[in-house]
């Protein structure tokens, strides 16, 4: 067996390993033993440099080409001819397509650069939906265009398996999302309801990734949709903590919008708990996120501006004190469902949020009260501190699953 | 994995095609009219590589043009087309119903409003009169010593109040100073229209030249109508000449 396939194997085996620890048909000791026996290959997939840097490169790679691309043909727009720009776009599309499935799939001999490649060709082909809108001087309904590259995106990146591909579909969706509603929205008064419509979008896709991961089949899946769904849930949620609530939350004209994204939410919610490989306290988390989304739609479709019984006057307000409570409720819930489950990326955007919540809470509450200097010299000062405990705190959580993981 | 590999790839490459094809259908058996542009005000800051166009039919004075509707933003708007006598088309009606018999465009409504024309009789120092018509102007100006500063580019004049204690002048374009005479407003109804037509792609740089063309007025665009009247832009027309396509 060559060494590149030694490396796939050992690889895939380790996997495995962790599977029959957990499922008890092994010891930790055999595991070990196991791995023992593999010892010069481990050191040639050490030496051979991380995988995780050679996709981080290649897809880097694929998108400055990708770039490079767009920028070529729009520096050159009038020299090239309407089918010369068409024949760059198609034949660069097919080239990355073709070539990309060959390192990956038939060859095998290149398979993180070949998912670059692919990469590169699902980008060209959204930079061919831009380029013919720009051909045609297309400006009506220009949100069509990141639609039909999403959707043109998504059979393709479940059928290889791709979460780069996927991750792509989905950052397409919400940028239509974005566009659509902005037609809509009526005067920028309404701005606000773009967060509720987002925090709402964002839930659903945490939901879906929930639902990718109570299957075998789907779990690889699952990544990008809580990539994307936890952070733009949580990015609004933080936007609501402000002193946002004098004008409505919601729009009538994204009525529609609503009811798709409660579908789809209802879809998953319902799959997910029929699903068999539901994840750790998978009941407080699915019961929170049905809790949010329920809240968020009721201000959406009720809330209509206006302060609390505390009037304009006060600070204080009843809306903003709410959304705060629920804010640190949802941080330390993140946290708390990280660390039980080992997920790094829960804890990590838990920690982000928290520290954001505390820098806005501070200039909300400190700003008028305090001397300027000195309030940038304890703001300064309980930052650095802050900074130091969390890193440290973070550190901590994580090398203690690596210990675990060990000690298994 | 190969089969189904090609099978969606191809359909990437059909959902291109079909964007071109119906494009290039619409282009080519559309019925074709020319617009005037307009010079845009205020100037768009955030310009690219495109240039944004505005048309004669982009405000549609509701009064004149006899409407008898009310447009909510984003109804849809049909604007009957008739030909002047340089070969432009200019607005004879406006509604939300599709005309029959006639030349119309499709756009949506972007806004309408209640708004003024204005027009300012002023005399200079040696006596000459000028008739002026600034965007926006206010009835309590009558006597004073204003100063209005007319661009090249025809587009509506800026003016300021001149005070004997600072005097000031113009930051670009022609001063004209004198004593407001007579002022004329006409109260109407403005309708913004969006046709989906306003953003012309160039390469990069080569934006501002066409810019300057269209605010001195020489630029008109043609344009193909679909049957439901929703048209896309097919060349500029500068001098009479089919410039670009």
């Amino acid at each position: 067996m060559p060494l590149k396939e030694h490396i796939t194997f050992y690889s895939r085996l380790k996997k495995e390993l962790e599977l029959w620890l957990q499922e008890g048909v092994i010891t930790s000791e055999q595991r070990d033993k196991i791995i023992l026996r593999y010892a010069t290959v481990r050191e040639a997939d050490e030496k051979a440099g991380p995988g995780k840097l050679v996709t981080t490169i290649s897809v880097l790679g694929s998108i400055l080409v990708g770039v490079g691309f767009i920028l070529f043909i729009a520096s050159n727009w009038s020299e090239i001819p309407r089918w010369g720009k068409l024949f760059i776009i198609f034949s660069s599309m097919l080239v990355s397509y073709v070539v990309g499935f060959y390192m990956r799939y038939e060859k095998g001999n290149y398979p993180k650069v070949g998912a670059a490649l692919v990469l590169l060709g699902s980008i060209i082909f959204g930079a061919g939906i831009l380029l013919i809108a720009q051909i045609y001087h297309i400006t009506v309904h220009y949100p069509n265009g990141p639609l039909m590259w999403g959707l043109g995106l998504l059979p393709l990146a479940y059928m290889l398996g791709l979460r780069s591909l996927l991750f792509l579909a989905l950052m397409d969706f919400l940028i239509w999302l974005g566009m659509e509603s902005w037609l809509r929205i009526p005067g920028y008064e309404k701005t606000i309801a773009f967060i509720t419509l987002y925090l709402m979008a964002g839930v659903a896709l945490w939901t879906t990734g929930l639902m990718h991961s109570g299957f075998r089949s789907l779990k690889k899946m699952a990544a990008p949709y809580l990539w994307t769904g936890v952070p733009v849930s949580f990015f609004c949620a933080y936007i609501l903590t402000f002193d946002v609530f004098k004008a409505g939350l919601g729009a009538e004209e994204l009525g529609p919008f609503y009811a798709g994204i409660m579908v789809l939410f209802a879809a998953a919610l319902i799959i997910y708990l029929q699903s068999s490989g539901k994840e750790k306290h998978w009941m407080s988390e699915t019961a929170s996120l049905f809790a949010m989304m329920l809240f968020v739609l009721l201000l959406a479709l009720f809330f209509h501006g206006g302060y609390g019984s505390a009037g304009p006057d006060k600070t204080f307000n009843i809306m903003t004190f709410t959304s705060n409570i629920i804010f640190a409720f949802a941080v330390i819930g993140i946290l708390v469902l990280g660390y039980m489950r080992r997920l790094n990326a829960y804890i990590n955007i838990g920690l982000l949020f928290f520290v954001l919540d505390v820098i806005a809470r501070y200039f909300d509450y400190f700003w008028k009260l305090l001397p300027r200097s000195l309030f940038f010299i304890i703001g300064g000062g309980l930052l650095l501190s802050g900074g130091l405990f969390l890193e440290r705190k973070r550190r901590k959580i994580l090398s203690s699953f690596a210990d675990r993981e060990v000690e298994e | 994995m190969r089969t189904k590999f090609v099978v969606i790839i191809m359909l990437q490459v059909l959902l291109l095609t079909g964007i071109i094809a119906y494009r290039e259908y619409w282009v080519r058996t559309g019925e074709k009219i020319v617009l005037k542009t307009v010079p845009v005000d205020p100037r768009d800051i955030f310009r690219g590589d495109y240039v944004h166009l505005n048309y004669e039919i982009t405000n549609l004075d509701l009064d004149k043009l006899k409407a008898k509707d009310t447009f909510k933003m984003n109804d849809k708007a049909y604007v009957s087309l008739i030909k002047s006598s340089d070969g432009t088309w200019r607005a004879s009606s406006v509604s939300k119903t599709i005309p029959s018999g006639q030349c119309f465009i499709q756009g949506r409504a972007r806004e309408q409003l209640a708004d003024s024309l204005w027009e300012v009789t002023l005399r200079d120092k040696s006596g000459v009169i000028h008739k002026l018509s600034p965007r926006m102007f206010s009835i309590d100006l009558k006597g004073e010593e204003l100063v209005f500063c007319r661009e090249k580019d025809n587009a509506a004049p800026s003016f300021f109040v001149q005070r004997p204690s600072q005097r000031r002048s113009c930051d670009s374009g022609t001063a004209i100073a004198g004593i407001v005479e007579d002022i004329r407003e006409t109260k109407y109804r403005r309708l913004n229209v969006e046709y989906g037509i306003e953003s012309y792609f160039v390469e990069e740089g080569k934006g501002k030249a066409i810019e300057m063309m269209r605010n001195d007025q020489g630029l008109n665009v043609e344009v193909s109508l679909k049957k439901d009247g929703k048209g896309i832009i097919t060349g500029l027309i500068i001098d009479g000449k089919k410039a670009v396509y």
